[in-house]
């Protein structure tokens, strides 16, 4: 078993909408491995992205973080290394963003400031970090990441939309390793590419994380992509998490109703038209969510219990964890017998 | 220039002439829908039948209106305006004495606007929801809701009558004249020739009438400036760098404001057609000796000459200013530059 | 490390689910919800609502509200605001009258154009006036007349320097509380009376506005082609053209009058609310679900009131009260230079136009008091227009 880099306990980011209070992430609690790629999968608005942002504790106004404990361990080589991010203040918060923790966003033609040149992105983060480097080997340094992406050095000093899609995305992976830093967040990093981009894009990352040891989450809804990169797997639905584990045992065993869902509405070209999976109901209003288990009103398998008590996230394998009471007869029965 | 940037310019050209025969037509015929006879309007009652028709014939209302129309737009492109109707000058110099004052005027309302409009509303962008965000905003409504006229009156009766420390008319004291007319702005002038009390009496009496009109408008710029800058701090290269660690006051000032800026220089293009409008209003209270003054008191007279050239004048600097903001916007636009 | 195995506390009892947005909530509380909703810019609807309210009272009821006919000269030129009260003074104990005796029937003495001038003429009591005060005062002092009225304000320093005057009656006549005009007509009048002409010309100029504008807007958007680019490029020129400089040009040549000044303004703002239905129109065009709906076959004309409507609508009508808020600063300024209405009508802007000579010789009510109220109902115009662009155009609430 690997080191762990960032423990997450009890994280809870709620937002305070005019409707009522929407909690986004329900006391989630998980552990990223050093040196692995971690994928986050789930539907639009189970929360993956907002539990990627509240990492760099990027979540504004009018989200906060309610509740939890960060421990980023990261790899002793910074002050801050071993400590609870919760307890920076903000300008420290500042330090580790970029330089130990790296985001890559979604879109990236949105995500490059339009009126500064590739060259100015980099100088620039380099610099805020490393106050000391001069100008000359600020650029220099950028000119050897943009390289190393496979970009023509020349492309350097033109601006971000003179760039085409698969390029800005390198521009930005280049940005997210400039400090060298020990976890990479990719939100829905490659939904914007098209697939052969895409896959250019995913061989790139996939090198460099072995190259420079670099740990990796990918939020994603496209499990495709997890079973390529990752080595785990974590399923969220509705603010927690459904199931995590391995990928080879999660895809070959999977245990929650939601993620078997999720993998057999995949289609593949063999299928036939009328075999298309369809999952029942909708997503679930996150200000007023079904009670119990949040999965209850659309599982297939549903029980008594679902819709009561929420179902704790329990080690069912190896390294193989699961929030469902399908496999928590022992408990089950204790309930039932106390009532 | 790029042939992005020439493609732009010239295509911003083409648009501009249409445009301004338009406005020219227009002025055209709305000054000549006037219920009666011009000629009466000006000659007023008890002039003879001769003295009107003689009048007639040399102002050439004899003439069929498309005649007199096309003749009018002959003249505007020799830069002839025709010759005043009340006083025998040609219009095109009255225009000349009187249009640098108004400049005057405008450039340093526009110096007061723009930096009371950029810092204000910047400001507020950046603490969006919070108290003194609708603090400005509320007073930037109020601002533009005081009638310039009446803000320069109060300022008159208090800094000038009240408290004397400033004067409340005309450009000099009495007595004081420019000894060489360069440019026409006499505090331009003042420096040029390095006279410095004439420059101190100048400033002083540009203070009010530029305050009065800069504030008022200064009440919509702070407003756009705040919507420029809410749209592009919503911006996703914002949020990323924010991932990368970088300082919230660079993000907003550096990096959002120089996108912001972009958008807000065409506001200026927008500025000085309200600048041109308040100006009339401004030199009015404060009896400064511009074009808008010059229209105001020849409206009276129904010299309807001087009133359609410098009305036309000023559509013309409008129309100028909007190409050379908008060029200098493919200037400062890197994607229109490329 | 390790994940928690124990179960959550707390969620043992399902969440009761009460709704926000009830349907079945009367007008009222959703009027008092909106608070909730929408936090400041609601207080800011509804104070700009409050204004254009008392604005609308003011202008139904005023001949109701209004003290005196605005256009008559009752009081004395240029009485300040709070003035034009009057005091009976006397030699002491040679008074003819007690306190509370009128004064009808004795001779009393008054000064030219003075509050009492015009105060006995009304009342037809008989006096006897002089041309200046200190003659009026001297008058008392030899006896001439037995009483005289003074100004309230002044008895003060009248009584300091005779003080063998007393005073017999006070609070007889008129207060003028915003003071009255160099013609001698009660600037609260006029003021209430002028609420009436200025929302009337900036409602009816907006209103002629809209309705050219508007339909134009949308035929134009429609239509396309030549048609439209030819009308876009018309109404650009005039929209780029300085608003109070066409209004000038347009109400010097078709003369003073409430129709004249209407006319003017109205051409002022036609092309704003062109654009605004143009933009509209097209933009939503644009949008995903009416190319589905025409798709699905449905016919023009319903996709016009279905899709389109409804997100104009909006838009109209916050710029409608914005254009209110800006024809009534025209108006007034177009008064101001001269070129308003006629001057029998009581009109705030041409207050201010009198009141700018008088400025020098130290009367500042003539021009304070309209200029508070432009300001205020302009602003209270405008902020209704921006809080209701608020609500109306809801921006997405992030996260």
């Amino acid at each position: 078993m690997r080191e762990t880099l960032y423990s997450i306990r009890n994280l809870t980011v709620d937002y305070h909408t005019r409707l009522g209070n929407l909690r986004a992430v329900d006391n989630v609690s998980l552990d990223i491995q050093r040196g692995e790629i971690l994928g986050l999968v789930g539907e639009s608005g189970c929360g993956k992205s907002t539990l990627g942002k509240a990492l760099l504790r990027m979540i504004q106004d009018p989200g906060e973080i309610s509740n939890g404990e960060l421990w980023f361990n990261g790899l002793g080589r910074n002050w801050y290394d071993g400590s609870n991010l919760m307890d920076l203040s903000d300008a420290q918060m500042r330090e580790v963003r970029g330089k130990s923790i790296s985001m890559i966003f979604q879109d990236p033609m949105t995500s490059l400031n339009p009126v500064q040149k590739i060259v100015d992105h980099l100088t620039e983060t380099i610099q805020t970090h490393e106050p000391t480097v001069s100008n000359k080997a600020a650029r220099a340094r950028a000119n050897e990441l943009v390289v190393r992406l496979g970009i023509r050095d020349e492309r350097i000093n033109d601006y971000p939309h003179q760039l085409s899609g698969g390029m800005r995305q390198r521009v930005m992976i280049a940005l997210a390793l400039s400090l060298n830093s020990d976890l990479i967040i990719a939100d829905e990093a490659t939904t914007s590419l098209d697939v052969i981009v895409e896959a250019q894009f995913l061989d790139i990352l996939r090198n460099l994380c072995v190259e420079f040891d670099l740990t990796i989450l990918l939020i994603t809804h496209n499990i495709g992509i997890v079973a390529q990169m990752a080595n785990r797997v974590a399923v969220m639905y509705a603010g927690r998490l459904a199931e995590l584990g391995e990928v080879h045992d999660v895809f070959k065993r999977t245990l929650h109703p939601y993620a078997d869902g999720l993998l057999k509405a995949v289609p593949n070209i063999l299928m036939d038209e009328d075999e298309l999976y369809k999952m029942e109901g909708s997503p679930p209003n996150l200000i007023a969510p079904p009670p119990g288990c949040r999965f209850h009103p659309r599982c297939p398998r549903v029980m008594e219990i679902c819709s009561q008590r929420v179902p704790p996230l329990v080690e069912q394998g190896e390294q193989h964890y699961t929030a469902c009471w399908l496999y928590e007869d022992s408990l089950e029965s204790e309930e039932v017998a106390a009532s | 220039m790029s042939t992005g940037l020439r493609r732009y310019v010239v295509v911003r050209l083409l648009l501009t002439i249409p445009m301004l025969l338009i406005l020219v037509t227009l002025v055209f015929f709305v000054l000549r829908i006037i219920p009666g006879d011009p000629a009466l309007a000006v000659l007023r009652e008890g002039a003879s039948e001769e003295q009107l028709q003689s009048f007639r014939v040399a102002t050439g209302l004899d003439q069929p209106l498309h005649v007199q129309y096309l003749e009018f737009l002959g003249g505007l492109l020799r830069l002839d305006f025709g010759e005043s109707m009340t006083r025998n000058v040609p219009v095109i110099d009255e225009i000349k004495t009187f249009f640098p004052a108004t400049v005057e005027l405008a450039l340093a309302a526009m110096m007061v606007t723009t930096t009371v409009g950029i810092l204000f509303g910047v400001y507020a962008a950046h603490h969006r929801k919070k108290a003194s965000d609708y603090g400005i905003r509320i007073s930037s409504i109020i601002l533009y809701s005081i009638p310039i006229f009446w803000l320069g009156l109060m300022l008159q009766m208090i800094v000038g009558a009240k408290f004397g420390w400033l004067p409340v008319s005309g450009r000099l004291s009495a007595g004081n004249t420019p000894e060489e007319t360069i440019t026409g702005l006499y505090t331009i002038d003042a420096i040029l020739t390095l006279n410095w009390d004439l420059f101190v009496d100048a400033v002083r009496h540009l203070i009010l009438p530029a305050v009065t009109l800069g504030l008022v408008l200064a009440g919509i710029f702070i407003r756009l400036t705040r919507a420029n800058m809410l749209g592009v701090l919503e911006q996703d290269y914002i949020t990323a760098g924010r991932a990368r660690g970088l300082r919230e006051r660079v993000l907003v000032y550096k990096h959002g404001l120089r996108n912001a800026a972009i958008p807000i220089v065409t506001l200026l293009g927008l500025q000085v057609a309200l600048l041109l409008a308040g100006a009339i209003l401004t030199e009015t209270t404060f009896s400064w000796p511009g074009l808008g003054r010059l229209v105001v008191d020849r409206i009276y007279d129904r010299d309807f000459t001087t009133l359609q050239g410098s009305i036309i004048f000023f559509a013309l600097i409008v129309a100028l200013v909007s190409l050379l903001v908008d060029v200098l916007y493919g200037f400062l636009d890197p994607r229109i530059r490329y | 490390m390790s994940t928690t195995s124990e179960a959550y506390p707390g969620d043992a009892n399902p969440t009761e689910y009460t709704p926000l947005i009830d349907q079945n909530i009367g007008i009222m509380r959703r009027f008092f919800r909106g608070r909730k909703w929408y936090g400041t810019e609601w207080y800011i609807t509804v104070f700009g609502g409050f204004i254009l309210v008392a604005v609308l009272l003011t202008t139904v009821l005023a001949p109701v509200l209004a003290p005196h006919d605005p256009n008559s000269f009752i009081g004395a030129p240029f009485t300040p605001p709070g003035g034009g009260l009057l005091a009976v003074i006397a030699r002491q104990g040679e008074s003819p009258i007690g306190p509370s005796d009128s004064i009808d029937g004795q001779s009393i003495g008054t000064t030219r154009n003075s509050n009492g001038a015009t105060w006995t003429k009304e009342l037809g009591i008989g006096r006897q006036r002089y041309n200046e005060e200190e003659e009026t005062i001297a008058a008392l002092q030899n006896g001439e007349v037995d009483l005289i009225l003074v100004e309230e304000r002044q008895v003060e320093e009248l009584l300091a320097s005779n003080p063998d005057f007393e005073v017999i009656q006070e609070g007889l006549g008129r207060r003028y509380i915003a003071g009255t005009d160099n013609l001698g007509r009660d600037i609260e009048s006029r003021l209430i009376w002028g609420a009436r002409t200025i929302l009337g010309v900036a409602v009816i100029s907006a209103l002629f506005s809209s309705l050219i504008g508007i339909p134009l807007g949308l035929t134009s958007a429609f239509i396309g082609g030549k048609l439209d680019k030819g009308l876009s490029l018309a109404m650009d020129s005039i929209y780029s053209f300085p608003g109070l400089l066409l209004a000038v040009a347009l109400a010097a040549m078709l003369g003073p009058s409430v129709v004249n000044v209407t006319i003017a303004i109205s051409v002022v703002y036609i092309p704003t609310f062109y654009r605004v239905t143009r933009g509209q129109v097209l933009s939503i065009r644009e949008n995903m679900y009416v190319e589905a709906a025409r798709s699905l076959g449905a016919k023009r004309s319903a996709i016009l009131f279905r899709y389109i409507s409804p997100n104009v609508i909006p838009s109209v009508v916050v710029v409608f009260s914005l254009n209110i808020a800006d024809a009534i600063l025209t108006a007034a300024g177009l008064s101001f230079i001269g070129l308003g209405l006629p001057p029998d009508i009581p009109d705030w802007g041409y207050d201010l136009n009198k009141g700018h000579s008088f400025l020098v010789a130290g009367h500042w009510w003539m021009i304070t008091f309209p200029g508070i109220l432009i300001t205020l109902v302009a602003a209270g115009f405008s902020l209704l227009g921006e809080g209701l662009s608020e609500i109306l155009n809801p921006r997405l609430v992030k996260g």
